[in-house]
Formats: structure tokens, sequence, C-alpha cells
């Protein structure tokens, strides 16, 4: 279980929001925590695996992905700031974030 | 270029036509209207009312394969023409058929008549029962094993895209069911693929015999590079074994992610998508190594240029 310290949450913010000002060929000025994924971005699932997957080896993370989908269904993501809160729980819980439900 | 070891890929089916990426080659335009005619006058007159903003025939199977394949041969083609020539080429799927056309295994007129009787063939052998394709994304193939054992569906998995991303197939109430069990499992996305023909599986094994006796007396040449098999990996070196191939890959499973794998180890490393979308780009990011894997309109044409660096724009670099 990691502490999040305020480097990580810049750290987690940046990256999120230079990955999708790249995989969706956007000015990175245009993309706030309010910004829709699906609806202002055009993102798929793909692209919240892939992050899923940069953030697990950046942060040498033990969580399955299945984990995460269960958290998701009940807590869906639709901006970007909704996405960053959920890097920060998995980065923080890891395979104990369904500990949280309870 | 010369220091490359390019890779055409060739996709299934299009799923959508909006900033295609062929428009950014120039002549692109004219050549795939020509080419279009031909499939028009070939197999269906429709197909000459194909736009790419208004008349897309997205919601057909079968014109939207032959549309997909007339994309792909008129983009490698002119690829070729600049000078852009690939070691190896592999055919996503339905893909098989521009992978062979490219390769100079079959005309492009033989490649229309596969398409035709291909689904001909399938959709005789299917009859009346409702079949499906499904994707799933973030359960293990272990996972979704276990999900159709336990609940004892009609469904095989078909195509394994990444360690977590597969493509199902089987009957359309079980593909359903699946979806809905995989979610409650954890999967991060499923989608029903809103086909009708169960591709890659073993109920197709009726239908592709029926293929293989129509196919008998169509020309299959030798290739003009390496084709590399989505089933074993292994290269179709003859016209015989294209021609197995063409039967197997209708009802026998792939592994795309394994595909990909084997074309590193040989070697490869640019990739160019040569279809109208960029749906394997993306899906390449989950392969790790050294590579460059681009759609078509951010492929640099002067062949010197494609040069696999970091700084390329708009190529994806694992």
């Amino acid at each position: 279980m990691a502490t999040l310290t305020e480097s990580i949450k810049n750290e987690v913010k940046e990256i999120v929001y230079s990955f999708f000002a790249e995989e969706c060929e956007v000015d990175i000025a245009q993309i706030n925590d309010n910004t829709s994924i699906i609806k202002d971005l055009d993102g798929d699932s793909l692209m919240f695996l892939e992050l899923i997957e940069i953030f697990k080896k950046k942060y040498n993370l033990d969580i399955e992905l299945k984990v995460i989908g269960k958290y998701a269904v009940k807590h869906p993501v639709a901006t970007i700031g909704q996405l960053i809160d959920m890097q920060l729980l998995i980065i923080e819980h890891e395979n104990r974030l369904l500990d949280l439900e309870h | 270029m010369s220091d490359n070891h390019l890779a055409f890929i060739f996709p299934a089916f299009a799923s959508d036509y909006s900033n295609h990426p062929g428009q950014k080659i120039p002549g692109f335009a004219a050549h795939f209207q020509s080419m279009l005619q031909i499939a028009a006058s070939q197999v269906d007159p429709s197909l000459a009312g194909f736009t790419f903003s208004g008349n897309t025939f997205l919601d057909d199977e079968l014109r939207t394969q032959y549309l997909t394949y007339t994309y792909s041969c008129a983009a490698s083609s002119l690829l070729r023409k600049s000078g852009i020539i690939p070691i190896m080429n592999a055919g996503y799927s339905m893909g098989i058929y521009a992978t062979l056309f490219d390769a100079g295994s079959v005309s492009f007129e033989t490649g229309l008549e596969l398409i035709r009787l291909a689904y001909r063939s399938l959709m005789k052998a299917i009859g009346s029962r409702s079949f499906g394709m499904g994707s799933l994304i973030g359960l293990s193939g272990r996972d979704i094993h276990h999900l159709i054992d336990q609940a004892d569906l009609q469904i095989e998995i078909t195509n394994q895209n990444a360690a977590h991303s597969f493509v199902v197939s089987g009957y359309h109430h079980d593909i359903m069911k699946l979806m809905e069990l995989a979610k409650v499992e954890g999967a991060l996305h499923t989608r029903d693929l809103q086909v009708s023909i169960p591709y890659h599986s073993s109920y197709l094994k009726e239908g592709a015999m029926h293929f293989a006796r129509e196919i008998s007396h169509l020309e299959v040449k030798h290739p003009g590079n390496q084709i590399i098999s989505l089933i074993d990996q292994t290269f179709l070196t003859n016209p015989e074994i294209i021609r197995q191939e063409l039967i197997n890959n209708l009802f026998y499973a792939l592994n795309w992610f394994r595909t990909k794998q084997v074309m590193l180890e040989r070697h490869v490393s640019v990739f160019v998508e040569c279809g109208p979308s960029k749906g394997l780009v993306k899906n390449s990011k989950f392969v790790d190594g050294d590579f460059l894997f681009y759609a078509l309109g951010s492929l640099p044409l002067n062949p010197g240029e494609v040069i696999p660096n970091n700084d390329n724009q708009g190529a994806v670099r694992s």
C-alpha cells in the first residue's frame, strides 16, 4: 500500500494529461479535469487499459485487471479528473482496491 | 527503409471511415475509385454508390468485406508504387485476402471471388442459426474459459489480441450472456461485434469444406514476400499451403498476439496497417518490443524517411 505524496499526485496528473493529448491528438491546454473522455476526446477502453499498464510498470503495482474492472463497474469513470482519482486509488491500494467497498 | 524490416498488416473489417487514413496518400482517391469500379462490376453493382461520409454500407457484412478489401488493396499497391515494399505480410482475420493480393498470390478479382465464395459457403452452412462474435478486454483466457464452462455456453475463444484482450465466437445468445458474466467478473470492456458469422470457430467447419470445393478452380501463385499465418505462425510459402490456409482461416482460432511476437522475433521493426482505420495500430501497444506501427496516414511516403526513432509523428512505438 503506497503513500500518495504530492509529487506522485502531480506526476499522475501530468502523465494522464499528456497521454490523452498525444493519443487523441488534441492540444494539452484543451484538457482539464472536467473533460469527458468519450464525448470530448473520443477515448476508448484500450486507452484506459494502456494507462493502467503504464502505471503498473511505473509504480511496480501488484494489481489484477479484473480487480480494476470490478471496481469500475460500481464507480464508472467519465472525466479526466475521475480517471486520475481512480488511478491514484489503484496506486494506493493495488489489489486491495475492492476493500474500499466494505 | 532498406535498414528497416517492414511488414504490411491487413485488417478484417472497417468499422468507421471518418478521417480514413488513405486520404492523406497522394492519388489514393482516384486509385480506390478505379478499383471500386472493378469490384462493383464483378461482385456487386451497388458498391459503386459507396461514399466515405454517406453511403458506407457499414451495416452490411459482405459489402463491408468487399470495401475493406478494396481499400486495403488500393492502399498497399500505392505504397508499393512509392517504393515502400514489405518483407512480410499478415492478414488479420478476413484481411487474409488483401494480404494475398499484396503478395502477388491472387489477382484483385480472385480476391473478390474468394470473399464472395467464403461468405456464401458460410451463410449456407449456418442456415437459420443465430451466431455472433464478441470482444472482451481485461480478463485472462483462463477466466474466459472458466466463464464459458461454468455457464455451459456454446462459445469458443477465436483470437487473442493481447494478454488480456480476446475475441470469441459462437451462438449469439450465449455471446450476450458471456458479455454480462464477464462484466461481473471484472472485464474492463465487452462488445458485441454485430456480425452474423462466428468466424474462426469450429461451427464453420462444414462451411469451410464447402468453400474448399468452391475455390479449387481459382488460381493461387507463389507469394512475392513472406506471409505469416495467424493460426500457427508458420509461413505460407507455396500455393498449396496458401489454399489450405484460406480454408483453415475460416474455422481455426487465430492468435494475433503471438503472431506479432513472432514477427518481431523475425526482425520486423516497422508495421503499417493497410486499411481504413487504426484498430491494429492501437492494439499494437500491448506487445513489448522495439518497433514502430504506422497507420496509413502517418507513414512517410518517401521510403528513406521511415526511420525507427522516437520522433516519428503519428507512429506508435511500443
